[in-house]
Order: C-alpha cells, then structure tokens, then sequence
C-alpha cells in the first residue's frame, strides 16, 4: 500500500511516496511552472515512473502548499503548516520548533507530539522571506545557490541598514562601489534575514530541539547566519525543502486508516492527472 | 544681494529654486543619477542662467535632503522636516497638516498656527510607503511617472494589491499584467495600496485641517485623489508640488541670513 504528498509551493512542486510502514520510497522536486501550476502533475508522473507505480496504486494522495486547492489528483488539502509540522517530526520526533525559510514566505511553528500547536508567519514583507536573498542575489549578479557559500567566505562584518529589500538593493550597490567585498556584503545580506526570521521565532517562542527547513536550510551560510543570531543549535534534515510532501503523505496515510477504522473502506476520488489549477480568482 | 538659494537633493530628484523676497524666482528639477555634486552643480548652473545670475548674486545657499552633505558649496544645510514645513506654510499659511510623499519615503508634518513643525512621522523603512512603490510599478507597466496619475485616473475596477510589500507587489503586477488586466487597473491598484499607506501614517500622527500635501507624490493627481478619499478630506496642492522643500530651503536661507527676522527661526 501506497501514500503520497504533494506539496505544490510558489516555485516548486514537491511529491513524496510512502508506503504503508511510513517508508519514503519515491522523493522529486521539480518546477511548479510559472503560470497557473501546470507542471504539478508532471512532477507526480516522475515520481509514480521512478518506482514503476500507477497513480491508481495510491491509496491516499493529499495535496498542500500554496497550489493545493484543485489539485485533481488529491484526495484531500490540508494546510502546509501541519503537513510540515507532521513531516519535520517524523525526522526528528523531538523537535518542538521549526523554521522554514520559504522563496516567499517565513513560518515558525510549535510542535509538539508531531501535531502544530502554534505558529507565526511572515508573508507580508519579502524582506523576512527567501525573496530578499533571490532580489540581492540578482542585483549582485550572484545565483541565488551559490549565495550561501559566498556568504562563509566572509572576514569583514557589514550591517545592512535599510529593512526593505528594494532599499537594500540600493546598499548594496552603494557597498559595492564603496569598494567593500562581495563576500562580505553578501554574509551582511544573510545576517539581516536571519535577525528578521530570528525576530519572527521569538515572538513565538523558541523550545529545542529547534529545526529549520524551506529553501533557506539548503543555505550554508543561511544555516549559520540563524543559529548566529538565535545562539542555539538547529537540526536540519537531508532534504529540507521535502518535509511539507511527506508530511502530506503520512497524513494521507493517516487518513486513509482512519476511514478504513470506521467505515472498512476509504472511498479515494477518482484520479486524473491532471494539471493543477491554482487559486481561483475568488480564493485570493 | 537678497537673492537665496534653496537645493533639496533626493534619492530621485534634486529639485532647486532662486527665491527672492518670498518670492519663487527660478526652479529646476533633475534626476539625481549617481553623483549627487554633479547634480547639485548643474541645478546651480540652471538656475543662474534661468534667473541672469553669477554665484556672487547669491546672499546664501542652503542645502537639505537625503544628499544634502553633496551640495559642498551651501552655505548651510538645513533639516527637509523643517524646509517642507516653512515651504508649504509660505504657500499656504493656513495649513497645519503637511504630508510629503517623495521617493524614499513619505513624511507627515503637523504645524502650529506660527507655521512651526510640532511633530513628525517618516515611512523610511519600507519602500511601499514612499513614492518608490509606484517608480517600481511604472517599471513593471513600462509607462512613464508622468503618465502614472492620468493613466490610473481611467480605472473603473482597480487590482487589490495582497500585501503592503512593494518587492511582493512587483511580483503581482507582473502575473495581473500576465493575465490581461489594463494597465490602469495595476496603475490604480497601486495608488490605493500606497493612499491606504499614507493614510495610517497620517492617521498615526492625527490629522488637523487644512491639510496639503506635495513631493513628486502630489505630481500624481490621481493619488491625491484617492487619499483625499481614504482620509475623508480635500488637500491643498500648491502649484510646484515637488519643489516645496528646496523652497522652504530657500527661505531658510534667507531667514537665517537677515538679522531681522532671525527670531522667525525655529
């Protein structure tokens, strides 16, 4: 028996197989598609093609992230914030904090037991999300991946000044024709996200185990910059940007035994793979 | 020698006037670019040609603005705070509320009935408070600033914008402009979104009538609009609404360089 989890974020569109011991069996990320969340379904097929399974060998498919909504392949949708907080504890079952650091968003959450108990989250301001790296990034001419590694390159410690991100853009020119390192610059970037994300956790509160996830944790000097400014440790997984799609997958499992508990069968939808549609218009 | 000089240079525009007994002689207005002396030397230039002047005409510059430490020959430099106050009050005695919405930020001033400045409040951290939002908008738009006001002014069914964030803003623009809606929708969606910004800033300080406003905000009239609607009031609009602060400069310089009226000083 098989689950899956599909987690169809701004940018990227992440598919998880579990099987009925909770087994990840099958993991791909892949484009979301810029327009109207096409390619969704075709980051479905990659995963189903990798094990030789067919859409309708899963039990259960629960869909999350921002793209949830008219998923025609998901038997249910059920908000990111639990799918992470379930998928970040099914790693690291004492965890009682997580951070994710998203292209577009920034979301701490309380765990406890596996279950979301409380949360805060930043989707206002880009300059408290992965956005404000991917901007400076662009305005420096540096790819947005290899940001991280620059940034621990590091000798000189510069204060970003300005809050917003379009101002920041301006600094930072400003920095660079000032003659001050690009290396320096760009630890100076991270370190204001992560004061901002820091700032964010401790409205919420912070209990270890603490981990981060999101695109964020995929950055070295992102990671450092964080446990820099909360002086704490942080975990972080193998894979951080999977942990909203398996989350969905073992809740979709969860569901699926739930129903076969009290009815004696689940009644999954009919399946089209299909793209997804996003938001419709009213939604937003 | 009674003629002053008043330059107010900004992140955007560095704006320039000759005053003369209170009165606007010459004015220029240029995009301050990468250097702001350069800038700062060519707005004198101008305006010594405009008015038939040399430099010894001139009893006193001063300079005020974000680049105001450009201007290396002012004779003193000035606060914008206290500049736009004294501009818009020469205009408009009666005013007591001022809101200045320039590139960078938008700044309220309340004054008291001596046109002095009482309190203050500047949207300096975030570039969807300021003027800023709307150069980023006209980018995504490829229209004009000029055209910005009259453009949104068409709108019957304007775009909410999601977030208060112009980097996110940008974002949306793109995709409305991605799905087929008309420019002037974005356009106005944009006003309303920096109006609705304007106005808790206003509101933060508690608005006293008359109230008037300038900056290159007060340029687009469609703006205006829509924060005369937002705060339930008409606002007064002087005529060179992006020049009142490098005025209030130029009286400055003029009230610290008479003896007589020294104590006009704040």
């Amino acid at each position: 028996m098989y689950f899956a989890g599909v987690d169809i974020g701004s940018t990227m569109t992440k598919v998880a197989l579990i099987d009925e011991s909770s087994n990840l069996v099958s993991a791909v990320k892949g484009p979301t598609g810029p327009e109207h969340r096409q390619l969704a379904n075709e980051v479905m097929r990659q995963a189903l093609e990798k094990v030789s399974l067919q859409i309708d060998d899963i039990s259960c498919i629960v869909a999350t992230g921002y793209g949830r909504v008219n998923v025609p392949f998901a038997d249910r949708q059920i908000t990111e914030l639990s799918c992470h907080a379930r998928g970040v504890s099914s790693i690291f079952p004492n965890v009682r904090t997580a951070i994710d650091i998203g292209g577009q968003d920034a979301k701490c959450m309380k765990i406890d037991n596996g279950r979301l108990v409380s949360f805060v989250m930043n989707d206002k301001c880009a300059a408290g999300t992965g956005r404000f790296l991917e901007v400076t990034a662009a305005t420096l001419g540096v790819r947005l991946e290899d940001m991280g590694d620059i940034a621990l390159k590091a000798t000189k410690r510069i204060q970003i000044s300005n809050l917003c991100t379009i101002f920041a853009q301006q600094e930072v020119v400003a920095l660079l024709s000032r003659g001050e390192r690009l290396e320096d610059i760009v630890a100076g970037l991270h370190n204001a996200l992560a004061s901002r994300v820091a700032a964010l956790a401790q409205r919420l509160g912070i209990e270890p185990d603490l981990v981060l996830t999101g695109g964020g944790a995929k950055n070295t000097g992102m990671v450092r910059a964080v446990k820099e400014s909360l002086g704490r440790e942080l975990l972080v997984p193998e894979e951080p940007l999977l942990t909203g799609a398996l989350g969905a997958a073992i809740l979709a499992g969860e569901t699926y035994m739930k129903a076969v508990a009290a009815s004696g069968a689940f009644s999954a939808k009919p399946r089209r793979l299909e793209k997804a549609t996003f938001f419709d218009r009213e939604h937003q | 020698m009674s003629w002053f000089v008043g330059i107010d240079i900004g992140s955007a525009y560095s704006k320039g006037v000759i005053s003369k007994d209170r009165e606007l002689i010459a004015w220029h207005v240029i995009i301050s670019g990468a250097n702001h002396r350069t800038s700062a030397e060519a707005i004198m230039t101008e305006l010594m040609r405009q008015a038939n002047l040399t430099q010894d005409d001139i009893a006193s510059t001063v300079a005020t603005g974000s680049g105001a430490d450009n201007v290396y020959f002012a004779s003193q430099r000035a606060s914008d705070i206290v500049c736009t106050a004294r501009g818009i009050n020469s205009i408009f005695a009666q005013a007591r509320t001022v809101i200045d919405v320039a590139s960078l930020s938008t700044k309220v001033i309340r004054l008291n009935q001596e046109g002095m400045v009482t309190n203050f409040a500047v949207s300096e951290k975030c570039a969807a408070g300021g003027g800023r939002f709307i150069e980023v908008i006209a980018n995504v738009l490829r229209i004009d600033l000029s055209d910005f006001g009259p453009l949104s002014a068409k709108s019957r069914n304007p775009v909410i914008f999601g977030t208060g964030c112009a980097v996110f803003g940008e974002s949306e623009a793109i995709t409305r402009v991605s799905e087929g809606i008309p420019k002037e929708d974005i356009a106005a969606g944009v006003n309303k979104a920096l109006a609705s910004n304007i106005s808790s800033l206003v509101r933060k300080l508690r608005l006293e009538d008359p109230c008037a406003i300038c900056g290159g905000g007060a340029l687009n009239t469609a703006l205006v609009k829509v924060v005369e609607n937002e705060l339930n009031i008409s606002l007064l609009v002087p005529p060179h609404p992006q020049i009142i602060t490098a005025l209030g400069a130029a009286i400055t310089a003029a009230t610290s360089t008479t003896p007589e009226s020294s104590k006009e000083q704040n």
